[in-house]
């Protein structure tokens, strides 16, 4: 193979994951973590529900440490592109959480005016992380061996299959746009729900998209 | 599985028994008072009915009202701090409630009355000297802030006064004006004056400025009075005071000291008051506000001459009890008449009637929005599958017994004082024993811990069915489940991950049943099939191809599922929706692998505290002496972090699959809440 020491793609794959998944997560709670000062400055006693928005986006970090992880620690075994490729799908991925910052800090400011409206806030705060599990989703797939027995250069395609549910999960920014126009929605009358959860869902489809393609990847590889 | 069937309720009652109707339905709070007030717009209801205005003793009840409040936050403001302790913050007890029973506004006016002359009688002169105190000492406050700036004049102020000749002032001027005003004056008054400086201090408001005591002659008050304004002179008045201000000092020092203490003893006497009082003021604050409502209530009513017409909803199943309430109540002064509905769907108010068990989980479905008064009521529906994919994503038997005490505690301790705690208790005690179970079956003990701290691998042993991570005895690379088409089912995650969208078929599969049905019984045939028969259709279809192994089964399936979404979009709105009804399928196929969130969710909370299990052996290995210590502490953080993380986002994601892929087949939601006439009785019962 072209490297000698299956775990040096590994290890690029594992710092990927952490790397790029962290910068989502960064740049997401920071958003979230700026309205949560603005709603303590006004309200002290909201710091508990600004913790709790501002971790959402936090748990694409946390999806990109789990896969480096699993990657240095547990498949160790698993074919050296595979790894590189499920680093790549989770960090990229992990982008999402851009989306999901801004979702939170809607979700936030509606709940600093209405603690009523905490749930409905929290569903469209979670949106945008679909993409973010579809991208660990992927990862696991990898890692799994799902190329276990695929012969040479062939495993090089893992990494398209990481490309694509990683670049797809950037749809997660928009999907953060659109649910956090849904939750101002939904503050303001709330039977606008159901349909604020359609728009919401909108962005997704490429997200599907892109997990669609990345398991006929998989399965193109395994038949 | 609907909302409560309602009725609509109608009833003339002669007007001396009016009261006595209302009183009884608030008490037992089991009608919604519909306003009549748009009906008598009609001009054929006008004829008959006028509008009515509030009960007469709304004047007397909201004057009592105002009068307690100002005692209840009298009392409020002198309370010491309510230790609540952290075992009351814990296990909160109710408030004992006292027992009522007056049975009118009146006399529950002459008690307010009679309770709050004695409240007056005791409170009104230490109120009156406390708040006489307080502006002493506001005021001494400011004195001492002005003379301390004087401290540098030795100077008697008794002195310092306008002569019968001489006029005398003391103020501040701001440092950089002094010297130009010092001119300007001596030459307004011909040198004919004395200006006396202090040294520079720096007030309150963080300025520069200078005390001055200006002495002139009578006749130049006005211009001199001129000149200090336009240099922003501060005048101080120390008209009655004596001696110099240091002494003046140590007097104003020891009167505040006067002042406080008689405050601090008069706040001492007010919180026995409070400690005297306090409960029984809850109790006639809740009895007036409780009357105020009836009083209100009146607005809703319609009136002739000697009779009242009330209207309002009532669940079919008190139908009989509100009748009866309303003839005992009126001694037979009265006429009820019951009817369906007579309203537009959306007009009528949704009650959710579900049995005691699922009752707290309609809570989730109120999240969403109530449904609409003829659709389905989804809350039994949610409750399986809720519980089961909350199970699936947290996944650890520990985690689980965790969540499951934390369940019992909210829901038996917190849930006695709150209503929205009782629920969310209930539910996470559900959901931590559907946890426990999915746990032990993929053998998750915070995550690897035996294996990692006690060397004993879960997955050699039968105890556990399914590693989320690998391979386990039942299911792994020598012992694969069986093989799907060319796909060998031989790991933990491949397994699981067919389980979840196998699950979410199914799940969808139930929306979309009871979804035809529905469209079925409302719009026809047409209508049900083209929004949910297609898709019931497809999953038929893609389970007998998969069972009966025919992969051109399912191809056709496909094929057939596309023209017809295409022939949907075609008739609601031409080509270019046939066009787009074609990606209809992305739709179905995004619902479906939606579900894959179930592995994921499942593997992240394993795969984490696995991380934290690692972390911990490391430090504990490669540090000496502390670092067992360290790992301690690294379990303990680590763990409650993953608890939490995870907890909440099972709860969540599990919301967001009923929420969007399974409310989407059939729920729209959109009802009015049924909101009775309800006395709300906190402090006080009747029975």
């Amino acid at each position: 193979m072209v490297f000698e020491n299956p775990l040096l793609l590994g290890a690029i794959g594992a710092g990927l994951a952490v790397g790029i998944a962290g910068l989502g997560s960064g740049i997401g709670a920071g958003i979230a973590g700026a309205s949560g000062a603005g709603v303590i400055a006004e309200d002290p006693s909201k710091f508990g529900t600004a913790i709790v928005f501002q971790a959402l986006p936090q748990t694409q970090g946390l999806y990109g440490f789990l896969v480096a992880i699993l990657i240095l620690f547990v498949f160790k075994s698993a074919p050296e592109w595979a790894m590189l490729g499920a680093g790549i799908a989770t960090g990229l991925a992990g982008l999402s959480a851009i989306g999901q910052g801004i979702a939170s800090s809607a979700g936030l400011g509606a709940v600093a005016e209405d603690d009523k409206i905490f749930g409905k806030a929290m569903v469209f705060s979670v949106l945008p992380e679909t993409q973010a599990i579809y991208g660990l989703l992927v990862a696991i797939l990898l890692l799994v061996g799902v190329f276990g027995n695929s012969p040479g250069a062939a495993a090089i395609a893992a990494l398209g299959a990481g490309l694509a549910v990683g670049f797809a999960g950037l749809s997660g920014i928009g999907q953060g746009i659109t649910a956090a126009g849904a939750i101002g929605a939904t503050a303001r009358d709330p039977d606008a729900m159901g349909k604020g959860l359609v728009l919401a869902v909108m962005p997704e489809t490429f997200a599907i998209f892109g997990l669609l393609i990345a398991i006929l990847i998989m399965l193109g590889m395994m038949f | 599985m609907r909302p409560a069937r309602m009725r609509k309720l109608r009833a003339v009652i002669l007007d001396e028994k009016m009261d006595n109707v209302v009183r009884e339905l608030h008490e037992e709070g089991l009608i919604e008072l519909c306003d009549l007030t748009p009906k008598l717009e009609d001009p054929e209801w006008a004829d008959l009915l006028s509008p009515s205005t509030p009960a007469p003793y709304i004047r007397d009840v909201s004057a009592l009202l105002i009068k307690t409040n100002r005692f209840l936050d009298l009392f409020d403001s002198v309370k010491s701090k309510d230790e609540k302790g952290l075992k009351e913050l814990l296990n909160p007890t109710l408030p004992p409630k006292k027992r009522i029973t007056f049975s009118s506004a009146d006399e529950i006016i002459s008690y307010g009355r009679s309770l709050l002359e004695k409240v007056e009688t005791d409170v009104k002169e230490l109120a009156d000297r406390l708040n006489e105190l307080e502006g002493r000492i506001n005021y001494l406050q400011q004195l001492r802030r002005y003379i301390e700036y004087l401290i540098d004049l030795d100077i008697d102020l008794e002195y310092v006064k306008s002569g019968p000749y001489t006029y005398v002032v003391v103020g501040l001027v701001p440092e950089d004006k002094i010297s130009q005003l010092k001119e300007r004056i001596f030459s307004t008054t011909d040198n004919l004056s004395e200006v006396i400086e202090g040294e520079p201090v720096i007030t309150s408001e963080n300025e520069r400025k200078v005390a001055v005591i200006l002495v002139t002659l009578k006749e130049y008050r006005d211009s001199v009075s001129g000149e200090l304004r336009r240099s922003g002179f501060e005048r101080i008045d120390v008209s009655n005071l004596k001696g110099t201000p240091k002494e003046n000092l140590e007097e104003i020092d020891r009167e505040i000291r006067e002042c406080k203490g008689e405050k601090e003893n008069i706040l001492d006497r007010l919180r026995e008051m409070a400690n005297k009082w306090y409960k029984e003021l809850l109790v006639l604050h809740e009895l007036l506000e409780i009357e105020k409502e009836r009083a209100e209530s009146y607005t809703y009513y319609g009136r002739t001459e000697r009779t009242y017409m009330l209207e309002g909803w009532v669940p079919e199943k008190y139908v009989d009890r509100v009748k009866a309430t309303i003839e005992r109540a009126s001694q037979g002064y009265g006429v009820v008449e019951i009817v369906e509905p007579d309203e537009p769907e959306e007009k009528i108010p949704v009650m959710l009637d579900n049995p005691k068990p699922v009752k707290p989980f309609e809570m989730l479905t109120e999240m969403f929005a109530p449904p609409k008064y003829n659709e389905v009521d989804p809350t039994m529906l949610i409750v399986p599958g809720f519980l089961m994919f909350y199970g699936i994503m947290l996944t650890d038997t520990v985690y689980g017994l965790l969540l499951t005490i934390l369940g019992l505690f909210v829901w038996k301790k917190l849930g006695k004082v709150s209503e929205g705690a009782y629920n969310i208790g209930y539910i996470l005690t559900l959901a931590g024993i559907a946890t426990v179970i999915a746990g032990i079956i993929t053998g998750g003990y915070l995550g690897d811990f035996l294996k990692q701290f006690l060397g004993f691998d879960i997955y050699k042993t039968p105890l556990a069915l399914v590693n989320p991570l690998g391979d386990s005895l039942y299911i792994g690379e020598s012992n694969p489940l069986f093989n799907l088409g060319s796909v060998s089912i031989n790991n933990g995650p491949i397994a699981i991950l067919l389980f979840s969208i196998v699950v979410g078929i199914i799940h969808l599969f139930i929306g979309l049943v009871i979804g035809f049905k529905e469209n079925l019984e409302k719009k026809g045939f047409k209508e049900a099939f083209l929004n949910q028969g297609i898709w019931l259709f497809l999953i038929i279809a893609l389970a007998v191809g998969v069972i009966t192994n025919t992969p051109c089964l399912i191809g056709g399936a496909v094929v057939v599922v596309i023209l017809l979404c295409m022939v949907k979009g075609y008739m609601s709105g031409g080509i270019l929706d046939a066009a787009l009804g074609a990606m209809d399928i992305t739709g179905f196929l995004g619902n479906v692998l939606s579900y894959a969130r179930l592995l994921a969710l499942c593997l992240a909370t394993g795969g984490l505290a696995m991380a934290v299990n690692i972390m911990a052996k490391l430090l504990g290995e490669s540090i000496p002496v502390v670092g067992i210590l360290l790992a301690v502490i690294m379990l303990l953080i680590g763990h409650t972090f993953n608890f939490v993380m995870n907890g909440l986002g099972a709860f969540i994601h599990s919301l967001r699959l009923h929420y969007v892929e399974f409310f989407g087949q059939f729920y729209e939601g959109g009802g009015k809440k049924f909101c009775p006439f309800k006395a709300k009785r906190e402090y006080t019962t009747v029975s």
